[in-house]
């Protein structure tokens, strides 16, 4: 990430993300940011948990470079405070292994949320003071309502609101309501020159 | 409810018979008169926000999900996400027979694992050994650490549970299936039939199953098409077969036949599946007595499975039930107005006319708000507007953005006082104006400079005037007077008796009823009619009017 002049609340980078100089990032190397990604403070996400047991390289092949990425972050998203985003990790082949954890574009994870899911579609919104457990699979246009814990594993299905403990589907999305995911106008709300937040 | 205002709600026409019969868009000039309380039990069930409503171009009218009519599309399992076919649906239920299943004790999603002898050689001897295959194999629930265990239920492979599951008893024993039965039967005619106590839900289904089906056999009369009434009964075979291609949705492919109206005797014994109700639950009594509340299953469980039970260890885990995709068509016309992809990844639509593609987007937002923004590394928190002061007036800047090609003409109608036992006054500064056209996305570039030529700086808001206009949008200034929500305050109307009751839950939220009319210009569409209509000056007055209902905040009770 290149630096601009240290001043204002965030860093902004040339691929248009905003992260707060509070957040905390471990092990930068391994988290990539698709671009134009807020992540307010408090922030944690745990690059640091990579991968260690590596796929088997096609055997006679040049090994190729092992995939060190740990979490990796679509377009337009947004990570509100004290988000913590935690690689899931589990016994493979008699070994712990962390795997890497996806996120996909436009989505937004609410303030106190825990993300430990295997994948995260696009245009997903969670609301805050959820868990998402280990290797949850969210798919595309997903709603999960505030302070609901998603179960270790499970799926959830393109166009399902999500609430409860445990987290279950408990309705539909209407049709119209899919470009309200759009996370555009959020993003320009914050930032070193933030707009004013919409009305 | 804890609605957080300010809000919009959108009637649909279907609350109204009189336009849905006549298939009319438009409503006659009397009907607007009539006054609309979004508060009235009934107007539940008429309003929506702008996101639920979809939009017939045939009728040019609203469409919402209480009245369109839904066809499936796709069926899948919500969890494996594979699409059953409507085929296997009819002969193999509405659950996935893919190994999906969820909880019984707290409905999470159960996992399929291997049962781990105990480790640490200090605790009881172990009480599995793992064999070279790896099982044996349980089901297990990672959030609240059930597994099928504890009803005695375990797997000898980690696939095909759906199978191993549909023969197996809580405790371990073998399910009695059909076959078994059939067996035992071949082996031992003379031999009595199950006694009902060994009958689940599954081996009665079968057996009632084999029985209609010998019976409806054994005739070949087929009426299909017969009105049910015409002297057959119900109990005819023909009668079922008609019943039975209704709910299939097989029917009209057999040949209207009259036939004698043989009547098909009914189920007699175990073996066609007749199982009489047990009345004595004197063994329940014993179980309850030693077993306690905590041996019983709550009623949410109960409700989720598939045989009446009541006791924790009669619990089954659940096979997923299926989800639909399924398309929507106008109550009216019969077209189309909502089709999915039929592929269960795919999130594209082939048809969706949504209503907000057609209808302008009502936004409303405090003049002076007194809730300072948010910080910005706190966004998007949102602060909530203080509650309105009664007998104080406020403004209200609401804003209409207009999705349409052409430009509307907007007239807005809205009672003086809001209906309701706490009238609040309500005036429209500027309850007639117009919105340019959806024109190219670019143009919202200059949206900002644009923004406030109609108006000087430190004006307040004019009778009148519009307030502020953009590329496709206009906003004016609602003024708003809340009324006092104390009982002893209430104004004495006529003879009328005043209701003294307590507050009711959202009595204190101030909804103003609002009637939209608009009016625009559209290409006539070039349609079937052939050249005549190839005038390119051809345009057609178009118009469509509603009722929405501004939540516009909470009133203080003071
Ligand atoms: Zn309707
Ligand atoms: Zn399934
Ligand atoms: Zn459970
Ligand atoms: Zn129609």
């Amino acid at each position: 990430m290149s630096r601009r002049p240290a001043k204002g609340d965030y860093i902004e980078t040339d691929t248009g993300n905003k992260v707060s100089r509070k957040a905390v990032l471990v092990g930068t190397q391994n988290i990539m940011l698709g671009g134009k990604t807020v992540i307010q403070p408090e922030v944690m996400i745990r690059g640091d948990l990579v991968r260690t047991a590596q796929a088997q390289p096609p055997s006679g092949g040049s090994a190729a470079p092992p995939n060190t990425t740990a979490v990796a972050i679509g377009r337009y998203c947004f990570l509100a405070r004290t988000v913590l985003l935690r690689p899931p990790g589990r016994i493979y082949k008699g070994v712990f292994t962390y795997m890497p954890l996806r996120i996909g574009d436009h989505v937004f994870i609410g303030q106190g949320t825990v993300v430990q899911a295997a994948s995260i579609g696009n245009h997903v919104y969670i609301g805050k003071g959820c868990v998402i457990n280990e290797f949850a699979i969210i798919k595309d246009y997903v709603k999960v309502l505030d302070g609901t814990i998603v179960p270790a594993n499970m799926v959830i299905p393109s166009f399902s609101i999500v609430a409860g403990k445990p987290g279950r589907v408990v309705g539909e999305l209407p049709d119209g309501a899919h470009d309200e995911f759009e996370l555009r106008d959020l993003y320009k709300t914050v930032g070193n020159n933030p707009q004013p937040a919409a009305a | 409810m804890s609605l957080s205002t300010p809000y919009t709600y959108i009637q649909c026409p279907c609350s109204d018979q009189t336009v849905l019969s006549s298939g009319n868009a438009l409503s006659d000039p009397e009907e607007d008169e009539r006054t609309f309380d979004p508060k009235a039990p009934r107007s539940n069930y008429s309003l929506y926000p702008l996101e639920y409503l979809l939009y017939c171009e045939d009728c040019q009218q609203i469409r919402c999900p209480r009245c369109v009519t839904e066809e499936s599309v796709t069926y899948y399992c919500p969890n494996c996400l594979f699409e059953v076919p409507s085929s296997n649906l009819r002969s193999e239920g509405n659950r996935c027979t893919r190994s999906c299943y969820q909880c019984p004790v707290c409905i999470g999603p159960l996992q399929v694992g291997a049962i781990q002898p105990t480790t640490d050689a200090n605790l009881l001897p172990t009480q599995y050994q793992t064999n070279p295959t790896g099982g044996p194999y349980a089901l297990f629930c990672q959030y609240c650490n059930w597994t099928s265990t504890e009803i005695g239920i375990e797997f000898d492979r980690p696939s095909g549970i759906y199978n191993q599951l549909s023969k197996i008893n809580n405790g371990g024993k073998p399910k009695l299936t059909l076959r078994d039965v059939k067996d035992r039967r071949k082996d031992n005619p003379d031999e009595p039939p199950v006694p009902d106590d060994q009958v689940d839900a599954d081996l009665q289904f079968a057996h009632l199953k084999a029985f209609y089906q010998s019976r409806l056999s054994e005739t070949n009369t087929s009426i299909r098409g017969l009105p049910l009434h015409d002297g057959l009964g119900f109990s005819s075979p023909a009668a079922l077969t008609r019943i039975m291609s209704l709910y299939t949705g097989r029917g009209h492919q057999g040949r209207l036949q009259q036939g004698p109206a043989d009547i098909m005797r009914e189920a007699l014994g175990t073996n066609d599946g007749l199982k009489i109700a047990n009345l004595d639950e004197s063994k329940e009594i014993k179980k309850l007595i030693n077993g306690g509340w905590d041996a019983t299953a709550s009623l949410e469980q109960r409700k989720e499975q598939t045989e009446p039970i009541r006791f924790e260890d009669q619990l089954r885990p659940i096979a997923y039930l299926l989800r639909s995709k399924r398309s929507k068509r106008c109550p009216a016309c019969r077209h189309i107005i909502s089709k999915p992809e039929a592929k269960v990844t795919s999130t594209r639509f082939k048809i969706r006319l949504f209503a907000k593609s057609y209808i302008p987007t009502i936004t409303i937002r405090p003049l002076n708000p007194t809730a300072t923004p948010a910080p910005v590394t706190y966004r998007p928190m949102v602060q909530e507007e203080a509650p309105l002061k009664p007998h104080q007036p406020y403004h209200f800047v609401v804003t209409f953005k207009n999705p349409l090609f052409d430009n509307i003409k907007v007239t807005l109608a809205s009672p003086n006082a809001t209906p309701g036992r706490f009238s609040s006054r309500v005036t429209v500064l500027c309850p007639q104006f117009e919105v340019d056209a959806n024109t190219d996305m670019w143009d919202d570039a200059l949206k900002d400079d644009e923004k406030d030529r109609s108006r000087k700086a430190d004006e307040g808001p004019e009778v009148g005037k519009i307030w502020e206009k953009g590329r496709n949008w206009v906003s004016i200034v609602l003024e708003v007077i809340p009324a006092s929500l104390r009982i002893d305050q209430q104004p004495k109307k006529g003879n009328e008796k005043i209701d003294t009751s307590p507050l009711k839950s959202g009595e204190d939220i101030l909804e103003i009823p609002m009637f939209v009319r608009m009016e625009w210009e559209a290409d006539t569409q070039a349609d079937m009619d052939g050249p005549a209509s190839k005038d390119k000056e051809a345009r057609e007055k178009r118009e469509l009017a509603y009722w929405c209902v501004l939540g516009v905040g909470r009133i203080s009770q003071e």
